[in-house]
């Protein structure tokens, strides 16, 4: 009797055959377990390397994701403070434009304030010694004075009308000869010469006559004096001193000062003079006052 | 304490030597001595110490170049500063005032602040 694969059956056969050929089988099947073990336990080893690696591949991502994410945030930070610093910078610009401009108005104004106190200063002193004496000649040299010194007249002439014969005489001057000053007729047609109808101009008119801008010509300016509303004679400038280009507003206040005062002081200091400083009687003055 | 300065204002005519008082009574801590002419001008230098002297250039006894000329010789007030105020623009009087030894030369008319800043910058008064 034979199997299917014509070897003789197992009960067919000796028992030590039998025995060897299990024997066989069995270390066949344990040499192939624990070859496959052992490829398993390679398979098992390599996967938990590459697990590893991937655990440490994803544990670096990780930590360079972390430091992506500080990183954003840090620059959002910074955007943050840098949009807080343009505020702040626009804010103090703003501020800062503010301030120039308070700046400016108050330089302006500190301008026009010391101009004013200057204004001030010139038309007190120019009162003050205008009127400090009633002596004539004090008089006409405080007034000579005033011109030259306060306004910078390089030349200059008062003329003080003569009215019976319709003319404006000089009476003093500065900076040119009194005896070839001459006198302003009074005519009813204009002079032909420009600096006597600008003299004459004034009187008549009682409007001054003041250069604007650089002074360029013949007279300077030419101021109407008054007793009140009485115009009684003019003062004629002729020229300005060489660094005095131009008359400035206080100026323009000088003549102002002397229109209205200059006259009057000149006819007080007449009659003080004339009288030797004579002084009027409480009733004489009551007479006329009262 | 602040330091106090002492200006002599040597000035023939009322008039500028009131309105110069007047501008440099602005300067805090300026005591301004008044002179008639030149010699006025030394006699009051005589009597005192001066830290700057403002002088007129035309007046009568003695001028302001002389009076300059004077000051500068003299060891007590050889070096104290010297502004000149005249109505003479030209620049030969200038170049004669500064070279007699003025430290400024200022003409008339005169602004007051003009003053001011030179007076203040001759004795080295903060603005």
């Amino acid at each position: 009797m034979s199997d299917k694969k014509g070897r003789p059956r197992r009960s067919d056969r000796p028992s030590a055959a039998v025995a060897a050929e299990l024997k066989q089988k069995r270390d066949a099947f344990l040499h192939t377990f624990f070859r496959r073990g052992a490829e398993l336990t390679d398979e098992l080893v390599h996967e938990n390397k590459k697990l590893r690696d991937t655990i440490a591949k994803l544990e670096e991502d990780n930590a360079s994701l972390k430091t992506q994410l500080a990183s954003d945030r840090a620059i959002r930070d910074a955007l943050r403070k840098i949009d807080d610093l343009e505020r702040e910078k626009a804010r103090l610009l703003s501020s800062m434009h503010q301030q120039e401009e308070i700046t400016g108005k108050m330089t302006n104004r500190f301008a026009e304030i010391e101009s004013e106190l200057e204004s001030f200063a010139n038309l007190y002193v120019a009162s003050f010694q205008l009127h400090i004496s009633l002596g004539l000649r004090s008089v006409v040299r405080h007034i000579k004075e005033l011109l030259v010194q306060l306004v910078g007249a390089k030349s200059l002439a008062v003329y003080f009308v003569d009215e019976p014969r319709r003319r404006l005489e000089p009476i003093a001057s500065d900076g040119v000869d009194l005896a070839t000053v001459p006198a302003v007729p009074l005519q009813d047609g204009a002079p032909g010469d420009t600096v006597a109808a600008a003299i004459e101009r004034a009187y008549l008119t009682g409007v001054p006559h003041v250069a604007e801008g650089d002074v360029a010509a013949q007279p300077a300016a030419c101021i109407p004096l008054h007793i009140d509303e009485r115009a009684v004679g003019v003062i004629a400038v002729y020229a300005l001193l060489e660094q005095k280009q131009r008359f400035v507003t206080v100026d323009r206040e000088l003549f102002k000062l002397l229109g209205a005062h200059a006259a009057g002081a000149i006819v007080g200091a007449f009659h003080y003079t004339r009288t030797d400083g004579k002084l009027p009687t409480p009733e004489e003055l009551r007479a006329i006052t009262g | 304490m602040a330091s106090t300065y002492s200006c002599l204002v040597v000035e023939d005519s009322p008039m500028m030597r009131q309105l110069l008082v007047l501008a440099l009574s602005r300067v805090r801590n300026l005591k301004v001595t008044e002179a008639d002419d030149g010699v006025d001008g030394l006699r009051k230098l005589a009597g005192g110490k001066f830290d700057i002297i403002i002088t007129d250039i035309n007046m009568p006894i003695m001028d302001g170049l002389k009076l300059v000329k004077r000051v500068r010789s003299d060891p007590t007030h050889k070096d104290v500063p010297i502004v000149i105020i005249t109505t003479e623009g030209s620049n030969e009087d200038r170049s004669r005032a500064l070279q007699l030894g003025a430290n400024a030369y200022i003409t008339k008319p005169i602004q007051a602040p003009q003053v001011i800043a030179k007076v203040k910058e001759l004795l080295k008064i903060e603005a």
